[in-house]
């Protein structure tokens, strides 16, 4: 059954992969290939799989991506490559992150190695995070020569991946074998630490070359008017709750949703999939106006939640939350046994000495004031997805070690 | 990514790797050559060269194809003959490939009409620097019956074109044979009794792939009629590799050097190709389809291959599958192995059971309700065609069971296929 919380969809098998790589048109300079922000190339890796070369399609995805198991699942891909296939001229793109699904699953199941550290240069970096920017930009370190130590202040690493998205699309040991792959490359992660508490910034500056701050945006928004109120909870804070107990939690039957992003429609579809009655999503902008991806969108309706679009909290009371419409004169009142708050996350940067401005650190490129610390992931200027952070995660890392003389000038 | 050592011999040349281009359209001028070496191919095989009295006069269109469901491209009707380009153009051509590209291997494809043309047009092209002769004794579709396949299958001819090339050059020298002959051995052996060194096979098939059914007649329609002419693609693959089986059988030519022609276009193919005892490849369709990229994949693909073998040359593959395929009389028919229904992969859809009775032994039954097959054992020959026909791979071979009165050790049967395939 589809709402089981922990139940992946099942992929491709070696024959319907065949299929779908046979409609791809195998394009001259393919656009699907400039459309991928990291760079991971599913022009070369379709047309390998189409001339069933598994091993290399699966080398052209881990060596453009140190996250590409990960990005199969969860990246919108009908915002970058699948929006530009050029098949979309006769019917509908490539299922490209399905594609990629398969190979990076046979990748896991011959037990390849394609990821290999590079000669040391002897220079050390300190990584603050171990979200998808961190842990690519580790691996982009290792590949050039660097040794790596990264600092986690949560007791697993991999950052939202491990605890914001739901298990059904990200399994758990999906997350924790692309961490396996770079630990098994030499990074050293330290977990349990949290910088200004058992490590200071001074610290890391002092024994590192570089530190590489890729903190993510891991504090929920709230509105101020749900402020101390006990129905409430963020979908942080909900979702990594779910995701750490396998979907063991007992839930009321009527819960509210305020939000309308990708991380709305893993609550509201996460509520569903545990077997809660009533999901309202209520949702600031309107369908053609929505944040979230169609494919998200699509699996939120099709589990059954309830979407109310172009509402805004007005007040609150208890449990009882009014809305009302953006531009017509009209007001919704619900009463619920749980509200959660969706409404976007930001940064915390406590005892880190660096400046937020709307959400990002205001540097052009990853370098900050203090020409020591770089910024990557979610706080550097880019999207805020997964695909982003890998592209930032290669690019701090290019950026640091075109600063650091590199291991070429060793 | 991985990388090793594609290199290999052939009748005493050094080829980077083995992937060469066959005498085709796809490798009609050097910038095509050029641009295929580029992209990484070990080798070409430059569009057939005639004597400069062969005038080539080519018809349009001048190709079809054969489709099968959604599939294009599972065969390639082809009606183009040799280079259309002047001897001299020809020869040009040869000679600035192997200037600029001094480590690849260039080999020149010739055609002549009768003896004199075979020894001048080898003469010419050793002088213009090829590091190899292959003689085309068999495209099909050429306008002239002392030129094409007919010859190839003519033994005394073609022993006697092998001699006047050898006369007109020193160079390593390859006879390029046709399938179109019941048996190759004679021709082969009249090639290399003429002073062969080794042989490339298959040329293209004769063929019909569609006719059209409001005029009457096959395609391509060249104003209103059309021609019988060579057929090649992933379709003539098993008739390529059972002609290179049966050379590599022949008595005294077990050792028979072959570069392998017929369907390649994955790295798959290129392997059945060498342990069939091919020593290079010539690839040419999959290119019109695709382009030179393909070679990409092949050789990557081929890569992975030798490491999971544990194989550093790839002539260490080289024939290793010819000892294992044995006359049919000479087969272990002592036992028979039974299908095995996954029923946790099966999606009901009754293929198996269809095929079992209209097409073997009526040895599956269908539950109506629950719509899944079982196996009737008293029934099953062990045909193993449910297997083939499952789409979701979820029939494997189960039960090996020892026929009535046949002595032998079940366990010790060996039938597993590794190739992936579901």
């Amino acid at each position: 059954m589809t709402n089981d919380y922990t139940k992946e969809n099942s992929g491709y098998t070696m024959t319907t992969v065949a299929e779908e790589a046979a409609r791809c048109l195998l394009c001259h300079d393919a656009p699907c290939s400039k459309a991928c922000p990291a760079h991971t190339d599913p022009a070369k890796f379709i047309r390998s799989v189409r001339f069933r070369n598994f091993k290399g399609a699966a080398e052209t995805i881990r060596e453009n991506n140190a996250l590409g198991s990960i990005c199969a699942r969860v990246c919108p891909t009908e915002k970058y490559c699948e929006l530009a296939c050029s098949r979309s001229g006769i019917d509908f793109p490539i299922d490209i992150g399905g594609i990629q699904r398969f190979v990076t699953d046979f990748e896991q199941k011959v037990d390849m190695h394609i990821l290999k550290k590079g000669k040391s240069n002897g220079k050390k970096i300190a990584i603050v995070g171990s979200g998808p920017a961190g842990l690519q930009s580790a691996v982009t370190l290792l590949e050039k020569g660097y040794s790596v130590d990264i600092f986690e202040k949560n007791t697993k690493p991999g950052g939202y991946l491990t605890y914001g998205i739901p298990e059904y699309r990200l399994p758990s040991d999906i997350v924790d074998y692309e961490v396996k792959r770079i630990t098994d490359m030499g990074a050293n992660i330290h977990l349990d630490t949290s910088i200004g508490e058992d490590i200071t910034m001074a610290d890391l500056k002092s024994n590192y070359k570089a530190v590489i701050l890729a903190i993510g945006a891991s504090e929920a928004k709230m509105l101020p008017m749900f402020d101390n109120n006990k129905f409430t909870e963020s979908a942080v804070d909900f979702l990594a709750h779910v995701k750490q107990t396998k979907g063991k939690v007992t839930l009321p039957d009527n819960i509210v949703v305020i939000g309308g992003g990708d991380v709305a429609m893993d609550v509201s579809t996460t509520l569903k999939r545990l077997a809660v009655k009533n999901v309202t999503d209520v949702v600031y902008e309107e369908f053609d106006e929505f944040k979230a991806s169609k494919k998200e969108l699509a699996g939120t309706r099709n589990a059954g939640v309830t979407i109310v679009d172009g509402y805004i909290p007005d007040k609150v009371n208890g449990n009882e939350v009014t809305f009302k419409h953006r531009k017509i004169d009209s007001k919704l009142t619900i009463k619920a046994d749980k509200i959660i708050m969706a409404v976007g996350q930001q940064v915390n940067p406590d005892r880190l000495g660096i400046t937020i401005e709307h959400g990002e650190v205001p540097f052009i490129g990853y370098r900050t004031e203090d020409p020591q610390v770089y910024v990557t992931g979610d706080i550097a200027h880019g999207d805020k997805t997964v695909v982003w952070a890998v592209r930032k995660g290669k690019e701090v890392a290019e950026e640091i070690d075109s600063v650091l003389g590199g291991s070429s000038n060793d | 990514m991985i990388n090793k050592d594609l290199s290999i011999d052939f009748l005493g040349v050094h080829f980077e790797n083995p992937f060469c281009l066959s005498s085709s359209p796809v490798d009609n001028c050097y910038e095509m050559c050029a641009k295929a070496f580029d992209e990484g191919w070990g080798g070409v095989v430059f569009k057939t060269i005639g004597p400069a009295h062969f005038e080539v006069d080519e018809v349009s269109p001048r190709f079809d194809e054969l489709t099968k469901e959604g599939t294009p491209f599972v065969g390639f009707k082809n009606m183009e003959q040799i280079a259309e380009h002047s001897l001299q153009e020809n020869l040009d051509d040869l000679k600035k490939l192997k200037k600029n590209y001094p480590q690849k291997i260039v080999i020149a494809s010739i055609m002549g009409t009768n003896a004199q043309d075979w020894e001048d047009l080898a003469g010419l092209v050793t002088e213009a620097g090829a590091d190899m002769i292959e003689m085309n004794l068999s495209c099909p579709q050429m306008t002239s019956h002392e030129m094409g396949s007919d010859v190839g299958t003519n033994p005394d001819l073609v022993q006697k074109y092998c001699e006047a090339v050898k006369r007109g050059s020193d160079l390593p020298m390859m006879a390029k044979m046709t399938p179109n002959i019941t048996d190759m051995i004679p021709a082969v052996k009249a090639s290399l009794a003429g002073g062969a060194d080794g042989i490339a096979t298959i040329n293209t098939v004769k063929s019909i792939a569609n006719v059209d059914l409001d005029k009457k007649v096959c395609l391509p329609i060249v104003n209103g009629k059309s021609s019988i002419s060579g057929f090649s693609g992933k379709a003539v693959k098993p008739i390529a590799l059972r002609f290179i089986q049966q050379l590599r059988a022949a008595a005294g030519l077990e050792q028979l050097a072959i570069s392998g022609i017929g369907g390649i276009e994955t790295w798959e193919d290129a392997v059945e190709f060498i342990l069939l005892g091919s020593t290079t490849l010539q690839v040419t369709t999959a290119v019109m389809q695709y382009g030179y990229r393909i070679v990409e994949d092949m050789k990557n693909g081929l890569m992975h291959y030798m490491e999971e073998q544990g194989v550093d040359h790839l002539k260490d593959l080289v024939g290793l599958a010819n000892k294992n395929i044995i006359p049919a009389e000479d087969l272990d028919r002592d036992y028979k192995v039974y299908p095995k229904i996954d029923w946790d992969k099966c999606i009901g859809c009754g293929r198996c059971f269809i095929s079992c009775f209209d097409g073997a032994h009526q040895a599956i039954t269908w539950d109506e309700k629950s719509r899944r097959p079982s196996v009737d054992y008293s029934k099953c020959v062990g045909c193993q065609l449910c297997n083939l026909v499952c789409p979701v791979g979820a029939i494997s071979t189960g039960k090996i069971e020892m026929k009535p009165g046949r002595k032998g050790d079940p366990s010790k049967v060996d039938i597993e296929s590794v190739r992936l395939t579901h």
